[in-house]
């Protein structure tokens, strides 16, 4: 018994010195110990990756608050801050960073809704291109094909114009996202990044735009507007992706296999501009083709300037060799049929447009077939003629009035004689 | 009579003219201690009050070593009168010093322990400094030792 209470009394004097020991803290200790918390739930918003952090972080706030309150003079003359005001600035900072994860949250939610809805088209697009590739290889195509096929390729184009946008919004909300966050991103931003990257299927679903596109063009036949306008989306798809891409690389630096997919895409989309460059050249190509007019392949505008000087040198030079009429044939098949009828009115505007050729080129090809017109089709003779006749008409004309005229003034002469 | 009275008139001016103009009361009294670190000069440098002092002859009179300060460093805290404390890891003292005109006199020397402070820090406790060692506290004043 005596022993217990000696070991009571060991323990409650124990007890007493330790808590003496707790309660000899340096003020100084205090001060920079809730100051360098206090800095640290600063940074910790500011890196904050999700809004459960940040709520462990509004938790961590109000145990340092009330933990100090005791000290709260000390702390404001120390430090020569408001201790309320203070707290008030930090959990209005963590208010807003909330907000960017609520945001975050919802935008989550949107992408993943327009991650489904990609897919969904994304597999009826196959089964359209599925579809057109069969009615294509028919080779007697009735009427009800030709409708079917144009049906189809309507469907077709329609989807891939929904899907394009979707995952545009998603690259789109991607791009906002390092807009918000210039610079160096840290890892906290890095895992945000992923994440998104990873909820929106982002490589797949660009590779397969672009694939989508490029299959688009293969199995359909497209007219001016059509590649005029793919060749837009092109233009905005790829310039959200000179932004994003670059960002994703650094992003990726340490994952090869994402760094390899970000490369893929940056080749990817070089390959489409060239593809639709080559389609609009391709294009051009068939109508001199459809008209049996042997132009050498041209797939720019320099080369569609020599390759039209080329065949108008040698219709100029065969001209007396060949008959005549088959050279003015070819002269009016090219000119009529050809370069003044679609050529010249239909895709020359969207070739300039798109920097595939230039005023000057345009300009040199319609000199050149001056030249041709000159030899091959002179303005002829009989027009001449017209021209003469049209002039003796209006001279006789003028004369007959005049003479009309002059007879008039010669009566009223009679008549005041007379009077 | 007269020679009283005038007298004692141009008394009373001498002392008016005499008295200065006094403020009062004022407290100089710093919330924390600080904590600088000795350059190789053997100056401090103290950012928040602004001044600058060099302590050398400090390290001297405590070690009687001019040379081995760089690097260490040294507490100080300033009572409501305005009074400077100051010691360091391994002092046997604490320093009191009064301001005066481009420098410090000291007021007091304040013997602690013989065998030199191991982790001595300084609350301010008004009007007192308490000087806080490991499981040791004492209270300052620019007298010594209030308990």
């Amino acid at each position: 018994m005596k022993t217990n209470k000696f070991f009571f009394l060991f323990f409650l004097i124990t007890a007493f010195v330790l808590n003496q020991n707790i309660f000899a803290q340096s003020d100084r200790e205090k001060v920079t110990s809730f100051d360098s918390q206090f800095k640290q739930y600063e940074n910790a918003i500011k890196n904050a990756a999700s809004l459960d952090e940040c709520n462990i972080i509004g938790e961590n706030i109000e145990k340092l608050r009330v933990e100090f309150a005791d000290s709260k003079t000390l702390i404001e003359k120390s430090l020569q801050i408001n201790y309320d005001e203070e707290f008030l600035k930090i959990e209005r900072a963590l208010e807003v960073r909330k907000g960017d994860f609520t945001q975050i949250v919802q935008l989550t939610t949107e992408v993943g809704s327009l991650k489904d809805k990609v897919s969904e088209l994304s597999q009826q697009n196959e089964g359209l291109i599925s579809q057109i590739k069969q009615l294509n290889i028919r080779t007697a195509k009735d009427a009800a094909t030709i409708a079917s096929l144009t049906r189809l390729v309507s469907q077709l184009r329609s989807n891939i114009e929904q899907r394009d946008e979707l995952v545009r919004g998603i690259v789109d909300s991607l791009l906002q996202e390092f807009v918000k966050t210039p610079g160096t991103l840290n890892d906290a931003e890095k895992q945000a990044i992923y994440k998104r990257v990873d909820n929106g299927n982002l490589f797949y679903n660009i590779e397969r735009t672009i694939s989508d596109n490029v299959q688009f063009m293969k199995v359909t036949q497209m007219k001016a507007e059509d590649l005029s306008k793919m060749k837009e989306q092109y233009k905005d798809f790829n310039k959200v992706w000179r932004q994003v891409g670059p960002k994703l690389a650094e992003v990726y630096l340490n994952r090869r296999d994402k760094a390899a997919q970000v490369a893929n895409i940056d080749a990817m989309f070089t390959d489409w501009n060239i593809r639709i460059n080559d389609e609009m050249w391709g294009q051009v190509n068939k109508l001199f083709r459809d008209y049996k007019l042997a132009l050498l392949p041209f797939k720019g505008g320099e080369q569609f300037v020599n390759s039209v000087t080329s065949f108008v040198d040698d219709e100029i030079k065969n001209y007396g060799v060949k008959s005549k009429t088959e050279s003015e044939n070819t002269f009016y098949a090219f000119t009529d049929s050809v370069y003044f009828k679609t050529v010249q009115p239909v895709w020359v505007p969207v070739l300039i447009e798109n920097n595939l050729m230039t005023e000057a080129n345009k300009d040199s090809v319609e000199k050149r077939i001056a030249t041709w017109k000159e030899k091959v089709a002179p303005a002829s003779k009989m027009n001449w003629v017209y021209i003469v006749s049209g002039v003796v008409i209006i001279a006789l004309f003028i004369a007959y009035f005049m003479k009309g005229k002059k007879k008039q003034v010669t009566f009223d002469e009679k008549k005041e004689d007379q009077a | 009579m007269r020679f009283q009275k005038y007298s004692s008139a141009l008394l009373l001016l001498i002392i008016s003219a005499c008295s200065s103009l006094t403020l009062k009361p004022a407290d100089y009294s710093w919330p924390i201690e600080n904590v600088l670190k000795v350059d190789n000069k053997g100056f401090v440098e103290e950012q928040r009050y602004s001044f600058t002092l060099k302590v050398k002859a400090l390290f001297y009179e405590e070690f009687k070593d001019s040379t081995n300060f760089s690097g260490k460093e040294i507490r100080l805290i300033r009572d409501k009168v305005g009074f400077i404390y100051i010691t360091g890891k391994e002092f046997k003292n604490v320093y009191v010093f009064a301001v005066e005109e481009n420098g410090m006199d000291l007021e007091n020397k304040i013997l602690i322990t013989e065998t030199g402070l191991s982790s001595p820090m300084f609350n301010q406790k008004s009007p007192n400094i308490e000087l806080l060692d490991n499981s040791n506290k004492y209270l300052l004043n620019n007298e010594g030792i209030v308990r």
